[in-house]
């Protein structure tokens, strides 16, 4: 039980493991993270005009699958000359 | 045909090798014919746990390193004819395991007997890699605290990745008097953050440590207390049995009379 508003342990527990889960589960260390973002603006870049800033790239763990999720504004499409 | 299935949790000391007897006396209580065998190169204790450590004559590694057939190092249980030990050595390290041997002995085993009950070494290394191999099925065993879980959590991404799918999970040492004070993680919460199919909750139950001391499996020579039924329990729900999870709901009263005794 709590009281004067301590929070009680179990629901302490439940908090921090969730949080170093996300941490332990997203799947690539920062630096990797940033070269994999690179290497996909670089691969898009051959065939769409995209706005770098707004590119929004996730990995993440639900119900023990990954999922990577990119979300990619697009300004306009290059077409071979 | 049987079944092999892997006891693991990463984390030392939550219990892997208490359950391994007990669900592989469990099974032989049922009928079945089982073989568990300690991984734990190098650090045996299931010989232990089971009171056999007296008849141990050859061990894995022996029978790896052909200087004894399978059945030379089988030590049949004191008091199940259907239970075999298949022990760890001693004297070798983790880095002297030879998988792909191992896994075909186990398989030679698996071909004869209705399960293979394999006991992990904590950690994820190679100890965990060659007891992980041969099996198809896992059983997890959390205690419920926020490290076991953290590194059930990574164990289970290893496991899936290399190709063991049918995953379920153990929690062991739950306390019903600290989860209601809400002083313990709840195994709704761990079910939950994990993500695997719950096969039984093991209570804390100090028959457990008189068991051990005695050299008796606590299902062979306590087969009344709480936790004797949770393990029997899980070994029913193993042969497909449906069980109710009634251990924490119905049969309350049990853990309101081990409450008044502290
Ligand atoms: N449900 C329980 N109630 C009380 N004591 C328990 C329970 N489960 C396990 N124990 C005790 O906890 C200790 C560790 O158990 P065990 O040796 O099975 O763990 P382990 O995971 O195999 O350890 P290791 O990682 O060293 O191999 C033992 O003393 C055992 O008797
Ligand atoms: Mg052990």
């Amino acid at each position: 039980m709590s009281f004067f508003g301590r929070k009680a342990a179990s629901s302490v527990a439940e908090e921090r493991l969730k949080l170093i889960l996300v941490q332990d589960r997203s799947l690539l260390p920062p630096a990797q993270f940033e070269r994999l973002k690179e290497d996909i603006i670089n691969i898009l870049s051959n065939y769409f005009e995209i706005n770098k800033s707004e590119i929004n790239l996730t990995i993440e763990r639900e119900n023990r699958k990954t999922i990577l999720e990119a979300i990619v504004p697009v300004l306009s499409v290059k077409r071979d000359k | 045909m049987g079944r092999t299935i892997v006891v693991t949790a990463g984390k030392g000391g939550v219990g892997k090798t208490t359950v391994t007897a007990n669900i592989g006396a469990s099974l032989a209580k049922m009928g079945k014919s089982v073989v568990v065998v300690d991984m734990d190169i190098g650090l045996r204790n299931l010989d232990v746990v089971m009171g056999l450590e007296n008849r141990v004559v050859y061990n894995i590694m022996d029978i790896s390193e052909e200087k004894c057939k399978i059945n030379q190092a089988l030590v049949r249980d004191k008091h199940l004819t259907s239970l075999f030990l298949l022990p760890a050595s001693q004297v070798h390290t983790k880095d002297d395991i030879d998988v792909d041997k191992i896994v075909e002995i186990i398989s030679t085993i698996e071909s004869s007997v209705d399960y293979v009950v394999l006991d992990s070494p904590a950690g994820i290394e190679k100890g965990f890699e060659s007891a992980a191999a041969p099996a198809k099925e896992a059983l997890i065993v959390v205690t419920p605290d926020v490290s076991s879980v953290r590194d059930a959590d990574r164990v289970i991404g290893l496991l899936e990745s290399k190709g063991v799918s049918a995953i379920s999970l153990i929690v062991n040492r739950y306390d019903l008097n600290l989860v209601e004070k809400k002083k313990m993680l709840d195994y709704n919460s761990i079910v939950e953050i994990l993500g695997v199919d719950l096969i039984g909750i093991i209570p804390e139950d100090k028959a457990i440590i008189d068991s051990t001391n005695r050299g008796e499996i606590l299902v062979s020579n306590a087969s009344g207390s709480p936790a004797a039924k949770a393990f029997e329990n899980v070994a029913k729900r193993i042969e497909g049995e449906n069980v109710p999870l009634s251990d924490f709901t119905q049969a309350r009263g049990m853990f309101w009379f081990l409450r008044r005794e502290r």
